[in-house]
């Protein structure tokens, strides 16, 4: 379907001219480039450092620890260092970096710096994290541990006929957007101004305020970013952060570009997990009791691994209602690169873990992994783990029964069985499995998901987002709001609820340019929160410009004028909004964001409203497997997602697509592991992600469920997509072997090894 | 070493290091920002460019190979006048997310259509484009946009015609 013209991105026809101008695509008179000297060592402490004297050391800038005031990057715990002082906590740690304006010389002086190190024993396993002598954070290297209940298990585990134990793992995952992470810091008189591919500008601003003990200014300015998905919500602070350092030192402008190795060598990455989980059920699969236990890799550094670890409990019954539930979760310290944000952010290492235990309940109790679901399935009215009673856009039945029945479910799943009979058969007897070349098996599978829309728990009320909205002098309203465009459509967003609210062109709204000296905080483009959380502001701002617009006019003719599609009427007078807008152009409107009250959280006591509300979404996977070669491959996706209204239906389709297949990587090609600290990729050839070959058909649908608090009823949509794909392909994997699966990702030798 | 290459139909003369590699002599030499680095190593694609009417992966190319070559970049595209239709296929397409890798694809779509035999399926356009990768999409808009214009002949005349044109300013 073509979406209205209305709904083309306004940002599209710039790009693909090659015309937006990415941070590497400025030219910056005078730049300096930027260089990194790192651990080579998970865990040592650092000696000396030492400068030979035989280099002209006045080519270049150095900074190391000692020339920092406050040595921390601010976020959660502080416990992270711009650069590594006495102790480095990972293999890549920054310790010495440096600048100046050729890359060559600047190669030539890093083998002229020469640190000595004593290596330290390090914590490499997250399972041992907790017990190790080493302590890498507090006394006990959990970064936090979540307890939360709900009902009595012990009621559960005396009423279930049987209880089902399974332990699942979940691998790093890269965020891998297009454009490497890329800084530039320009120094001014008592101001250092950032520009790069950033996230969030205000974390980087709060970072660097932090940093420099506010003796200097700080702007900073996003840059039109080359995909995100998390990896630039926490990781710029840190080389903002080194810029900064040597742009001051300098007096040039510093630029960080990463290349491909280094960014995906030392940046942030999806938190490895480890569950175990126990469920108490009934013969028919009915789910009286659950036992969740989680364990999230969260590396040298804290970043925002408690947040994620909330959300990943927070999420561990996913879609379903369970009576009795025990959720035992823990972020614990690793000598590795500290993971970070990256798209779900917890959701799809807790949904794919509940759902494997799902499928292993149908396989031990021998039940339809349809019926199992569906019999647990959450309902209006029903209390999550956190005894939030869910009061309205509730759609985890509804996604659930439109995915089966557009996907031909029931048929495939059995037709699928049948052709694999022969295969299978041979394969176990270790005959040539294939009589013809198109001998494949195929499987099909399921995964409800959700995901909490906006910050988590009380997040939104500390942070108290603020937009505003100006008109300027040609009668057009202006966005000041710090949420960023990296590709997700944000901009096009934006413009699409002010425009519709004040019931006007599209191209009559501006979108003002992300800069920290101008626009106020709004909080991070980060949990799905930009169209729900700051779109709601818009129709707030939207609503008071015309309601002033009233008053004033009102003042003026002394007579009562109706706003109508753009017009403001009195008896016989229109005028319309462009023209009173001219008239008005001082116009102001600021809103702040604040939960209603009937959205209520306690965040010790971890009960009440952990989110204010849910999108919700389930997924049908149709799997091939080559029986010679294992090969797996996604051919068919189906997914309905429900996410209150669709702003901009054709680009929500766009962030289905593209997030369902993040979420099909996750399962079946990325693989990145820490092998003794050290991530053993380089790049596109060997960590691979999907391409177009590697690509389903989707078949995509929305259903629209209204959210009471969102602009036109909408929810969050940006992360959900790629939480519930594993899942459903793994889901696809039970259905044709019969045995568990319980890692991902799951690659071809592991399905050999079922059989060899 | 000093080459001569021609560039979007306009001849330089530069000094080079032998193995500057073309995307450097494209985005920083010549400023032809439009090409992008996505990985450096021929893995991504964002970086292709059309060298003698080949579509490459200029990182991969040094400048000792350039001697008297003719490049494309996006910058060159936009000129045709095939530009227009392949532009609004993606834009009502809704293909464009982040757009980092979008001008390796609009070199990889005229390649592709130049060179297509028909009738042009989607597994066969999935094989052409597996080189240019994409993160944010899920590709399935800008195959679609990519089918549209396969399929109407106006616009593959208009491709050949626009080829034709290119390869006769060169001389």
């Amino acid at each position: 379907m073509k979406p209205n013209p209305k709904n083309f991105r306004v940002d599209a026809a710039e790009k693909l001219h090659g015309k937006t101008q990415y941070i590497r695509d400025e030219k910056i008179e005078g730049l300096w480039y930027g260089a990194t000297i790192r651990s080579p060592y998970p865990r040592a402490r650092i000696k000396d450092i030492q400068f030979n004297p035989d280099f002209d050391w006045d080519t270049v800038t150095v900074v190391t620890a000692k020339d920092i005031l406050n040595n921390y990057v601010s976020m959660l715990e502080n416990d992270m260092p711009f650069l590594a002082d006495k102790i480095t906590n990972y293999y890549g740690e920054a310790i010495v970096i440096l600048a100046g304006p050729k890359k060559d010389n600047l190669d030539e002086a890093k083998k002229h710096i020469k640190i000595q190190f004593e290596e330290l024993p390090a914590i490499l396993d997250m399972l041992e994290s907790e017990t190790s002598d080493v302590k890498i954070f507090g006394t006990n290297n959990l970064f936090k541990d979540i307890l939360i209940k709900n009902g009595d298990l012990e009621v559960a585990k005396k009423e279930a006929d049987e209880i089902v134990h399974i332990e699942v793992r979940t691998g790093f995952q890269e965020q891998m957007y297009m454009e490497p992470q890329g800084i530039v810091a320009l120094p001014e008189k008592d101001r250092v101004v950032i520009r790069g591919s950033i996230q969030c500008p205000y974390y980087v601003k709060g970072a660097l305020d932090t940093m420099f003990d506010g003796k200097k200014e700080i702007t900073v300015i996003h840059v039109p970013t080359g995909g995100a998905f998390g990896g630039k919500e926490d990781y710029p602070s840190i080389i903002a952060g080194h810029a900064a350092l040597l742009a001051v030192k300098s007096g040039h402008p510093v630029a960080f570009f990463f290349d491909r190795e280094e960014d995906i060598q030392f940046t942030t990455k999806r938190h490895p997990s480890y569950h175990n989980d126990t469920a108490y059920v009934t013969k028919d699969g009915k789910i009286l009791g659950l036992d969740i236990q989680m364990v999230l890799d969260s590396g040298a550094y804290c970043t925002l691994s408690q947040v994620v670890l909330a959300r990943a409990a927070l999420t561990a019954s996913n879609c379903y209602y369970i009576p009795n539930i025990r959720i035992r979760a823990k972020a614990v310290a690793t000598n590795i690169v500290p993971p970070g944000a990256f798209r779900g952010f917890g959701g799809p290492q807790a949904v794919f873990a509940i759902e494997m235990l799902i499928e292993k309940i149908a396989n031990q109790l021998d039940l339809s992994p349809v019926d199992v679901r569906r019999k647990n399935l959450i309902g209006l009215g029903q209390q999550t783990p956190t005894g939030q009673i869910l009061k309205y856009s509730v759609s985890g039945k509804e996604t659930f029964e439109d995915v089966l029945e557009r996907s031909d479910f029931e048929i495939k799943y059995l037709d699928f069985k049948k052709n694999n009979i022969p295969i299978l058969e041979k394969l176990s007897k270790g005959e040539y499995p294939k009589q013809k070349r198109s001998d494949v098996l195929r499987g099909i599978g399921i995964a409800p998901s959700q995901h909490g829309a906006g910050f988590t728990g009380t997040g939104e009320n500390v942070i108290k987002g603020k937009i505003r909205v100006e008109i300027n002098k040609n009668g057009q309203p202006v966005i000041y709001s710090a949420q960023t465009e990296m590709g997700q459509g944000e901009v096009t967003a934006f413009q699409i609820i002010l425009s519709e609210a004040l019931q006007i062109r599209r191209d009559d709204v501006i979108v003002a340019e992300v800069n920290t000296d101008f626009v106020p905080n709004s909080g991070p483009t980060v949990a799905s929160r930009s169209t729900m959380v700051v779109g709601s502001l818009l129709v707030d701002a939207a609503n008071e410009i015309i309601r002033e617009f009233q008053n004033r006019l009102k003042e003026n003719g002394k007579i009562d004028f109706e706003y109508r599609q753009g017009y403001f009427y009195s008896g016989e007078k229109i005028i319309s909004f462009k023209e009173t807008a001219k008239m008005y152009s001082d116009l102001k409107v600021e809103k702040q964001y604040e939960h209603p009250p009937i959205i209520q959280f306690d965040d010790v006591k971890w009960k009440g409203d952990a989110y204010p509300t849910y999108s919700w979404a389930a997924a049908v996977a149709e799997v091939e497997v080559d029986p010679v070669t294992f090969e797996i491959k996604v051919t068919k996706f189906y997914t309905t997602h429900e996410i209150g209204k669709a702003i901009n239906y054709d680009q929500a389709v766009a962030q289905i697509q593209g997030g369902s297949l993040q979420g099909i990587g996750y399962a079946l090609y990325e693989n990145i592991r820490a092998e003794n600290g050290k991530f053993n990729v380089q790049g596109f050839s060997d960590y691979i992600i999907p391409t177009t070959t590697e690509m389903p058909d989707f078949e995509v649908s929305i259903l629209e469920n209204p959210y009471p608090f969102g602009p036109f009823g909408a929810k969050g949509l940006g992360e959900l997509p790629l939480v519930g794909a594993a899942p459903a392909v793994v889901s696809a994997l039970w259905m044709i072997f019969g045995r568990e699966f319980n890692e991902i990702p799951v690659l071809p030798e592991d399905v050999f090894s079922l059989f060899y | 070493m000093k080459i001569v290459l021609i560039v979007n139909r306009k001849p330089y003369k530069i000094n080079v290091e032998p193995k500057r590699r073309l995307l450097d002599i494209l985005r920083d030499d010549l400023n032809f920002i439009g090409t992008k680095e996505g990985c450096g190593k021929g893995e991504c694609g964002a970086c292709t460019v059309l060298l003698n009417g080949r579509r490459v992966n200029s990182c991969l190319v040094p400048a000792f190979q350039l001697e008297g070559s003719t490049v494309i970049t996006v910058e060159g595209l936009r000129n045709w006048k095939v530009f227009k239709p392949i532009e609004r296929a993606f834009i009502e397409n809704g293909a464009v997310q982040c757009g980092f890798c979008f001008p390796g694809f609009v070199i990889s779509t005229v390649s592709f259509l130049k060179e297509k035999s028909s009738p042009v399926t989607l597994d066969k356009i999935k094989t052409a484009f597996g080189g240019n990768i994409c993160r944010c999409t899920g590709y399935t808009k800008i195959l679609a946009a990519i089918q549209e214009l396969a399929d109407q002949k106006d616009i593959i005349d208009q491709i050949q015609e626009d080829w034709k044109n290119e390869f006769n300013a060169r001389k």
